[in-house]
């Protein structure tokens, strides 16, 4: 038998009044692979995330984790359904420390995620916190206040904070937005490095960092899908073009 | 806990505690006895229980970034349940309690109330947290004063003179200032151990970001009715302390004027730090007591009310603000510029 694909969005929509932001998205994305979803401001990219990562329920259609319909169920249960997220703009807890950043994200979805009792020094959540802070190169910032990290060191915290719940799948919204080009070489690192294993769903504006990054691409415009096929045939595709560069625009 | 004792904060919180364990030894060398005693219960004692109600609110405004206001009610659940079930308090309702039982049961009322309170309101922020903590606060007003068989009504329940402590009496200002002392040590220890565990540290992300706290993984609203839990205890506490330490209770101990009061003395002392309630306390009991010699006893309203407007003002983060910003300026000022080079 067959498994499940990690997502299964059918005739997804979701309306805010009179604006339908998100409209009919159909869409599979299999075990293991790494899809970017594009498209211009306003094509509903980050609505569509919220939508599968729980932030509000679809309007319309159904969306299936795993083979398990989600739609309805709150945002912290799909996080422990195994969903791990970063945001566009980074959304972290400015009063803590990065290490406390990152423990919090560790336990949020273990049983045992309720308690009153400070960790030890040597508790096994701590010492992974500092495994990720490692991973996503920010060891040396442990123990700093998030507030006081650079913009490339948030982003990097977001990733972090995504990947401590071991999520089996990721959901990237924009991750490059706002860095700096002296900061997006890393980032793309960081990102290329993630096992090969983990399905991976990414918005991101930037075709150098998203077409060699993904086996699939999505294009979305107007709430809809446009179209849905490997990266090279986007790159060619001139709808895309025309979405991207307007009639009679050129290829970067 | 010796690193915390190391930093800054902690050798302040540890200088003032020990300052405050030696100061019944003090007053008695700077003024006659009746004064000292005076002093440690009606401005020390009073500020402290006061404190320990106020830090209720201030535990949640710090750590979860919102303020109920219904934390002098719950203060007062605890009170009312204490003086309902102990024996010797007048008139008696229930009783047939020691205050070794009754004082539990008073704390246990005041956690369920506060996780009441909590349920109801878990989903408002900002003004509309404020407004249905408020509209609780004065239902729970109005429910009291005006229940004779349950609450003896308007006059409230008298003669809750409190246990025996190493067989003195409660009402001895040594001990009611000790006690208090030492319960607010203890809440305060607490609460500083409990912010650095995992539902504190979730608690204070909640404060920062609740939507990440959800895609993390964690329940908002179970935390945020949890948090309102463990503040319900502190307020519980400092409930028994202000029912004893006023010996009774009566609607007035709950009405808006004391709930106004305990927001009062928190923003007073400033919402960013727990210890400022205890500042904030301090500073509300010693105008309070003394607005008689600085102005007109009838102006207290006023006084406060200039203080409250100026501290505002001048510091939206209260004493303790002001306090950090001079200790920040002073050492700006007492550091070596880099143009000083020596010569």
């Amino acid at each position: 038998m067959s498994q499940s694909p990690a997502i299964e969005l059918k005739n997804v929509g979701r309306r805010f009044g009179a604006l339908q932001a998100v409209r009919d998205v159909t869409f599979d994305v299999a075990r293991g692979e790494r899809h970017a979803v594009l498209g211009p401001n306003g094509a509903g990219k980050t609505t569509l995330f919220n939508t599968i990562c729980g932030d509000f329920p679809p309007t319309a259609g159904s969306i299936k984790l795993f083979g398990e319909e989600i739609s309805h169920i709150p945002a912290h249960r799909r996080a422990r359904r195994g969903i791990g997220r970063t945001y566009q703009q980074s959304l972290l807890f400015d009063g803590l420390s990065v290490r406390d950043n990152l423990f919090v994200a560790v336990r949020g979805v273990l049983p045992n995620r309720f308690s009153f009792l400070v960790p030890r020094r040597d508790d096994a959540f701590v010492a992974k916190a500092r495994d990720v802070a490692e991973r996503v190169r920010l060891s040396h910032v442990l123990g700093v206040a998030v507030g006081d990290l650079s913009h490339g060191q948030r982003r990097q915290l977001e990733v972090g904070m995504a990947l401590a719940s071991d999520p089996k799948l990721l959901m990237l919204d924009e991750p490059a937005a706002g860095l700096s080009p002296v900061e997006r070489p890393e980032l793309s690192k960081l990102l290329k490095d993630l096992p090969r294993d983990l399905t991976i769903v990414l918005i991101e504006h930037d075709m150098d960092i998203a077409l060699p990054f993904a086996d699939l691409v999505t294009v979305m415009k107007d709430g809809a899908v446009v179209v849905s096929d490997t990266p090279d045939r986007i790159q060619d595709d001139p709808v895309v073009h025309e979405i991207y560069l307007g009639h009679g625009g050129h290829k970067h | 806990m010796i690193a915390w004792l190391q930093s800054r904060a902690g050798r302040w919180t540890a200088g003032g505690f020990a300052f405050l364990l030696v100061l019944p030894a003090i007053l008695p060398e700077l003024m006659p006895a009746n004064q000292a005693n005076f002093w440690l219960g009606n401005i020390f004692g009073r500020a402290i229980v006061f404190g320990i109600i106020a830090m209720s609110l201030t535990f949640l405004a710090t750590y979860g970034g919102f303020v109920s206001l219904a934390q002098m009610s719950v203060a007062g659940v605890a009170g009312y349940v204490v003086a309902i079930t102990v024996n010797g308090a007048a008139p008696s309702i229930v009783g047939g309690l020691t205050y070794v039982t009754a004082i539990p049961l008073g704390i246990v009322a005041a956690v369920l109330a506060a996780l009441f309170v909590g349920v109801v309101s878990v989903r408002t922020r900002d003004i509309y947290l404020l407004m249905i903590t408020l509209a609780l606060a004065m239902g729970f007003f109005r429910f009291v004063e005006t229940n004779i068989a349950w609450f003896n009504g308007y006059e409230g329940i008298r003669n809750v003179l409190g246990p025996t402590v190493f067989g003195l009496p409660f009402r001895d200002p040594h001990v009611i200032y000790y006690v208090s002392l030492l319960l607010a040590a203890t809440l305060y220890g607490g609460v500083l151990y409990l912010v650095r565990s995992p539902f504190g540290l979730v608690l204070q992300g909640i404060r920062d970001n609740p939507r990440r706290i959800a895609a993390l993984g964690y329940n908002v609203a179970l935390h945020r009715v949890a948090a309102f839990g463990v503040a319900g205890f502190i307020a519980g506490c400092g409930g028994v302390m202000m029912t004893i330490y006023n010996i009774g209770i009566s609607p007035g101990s709950v009405g808006l004027g004391a709930t106004i009061n305990v927001l009062i003395m928190s923003v007073i002392g400033g919402l960013g730090h727990p210890i400022g309630a205890f500042i904030g306390s301090l500073i509300f009991a010693f105008f309070d007591t003394f607005a008689a010699t600085i102005y007109d006893r009838n102006r207290f309203n006023t006084l406060i009310g200039i203080v409250f407007l100026v501290i505002v003002l001048v510091s939206p983060d209260g004493v303790i603000g002001l306090a950090k910003r001079s200790y920040a300026y002073l050492k700006a000022k007492s550091a070596p510029q880099r143009w000083d080079k020596p010569t």
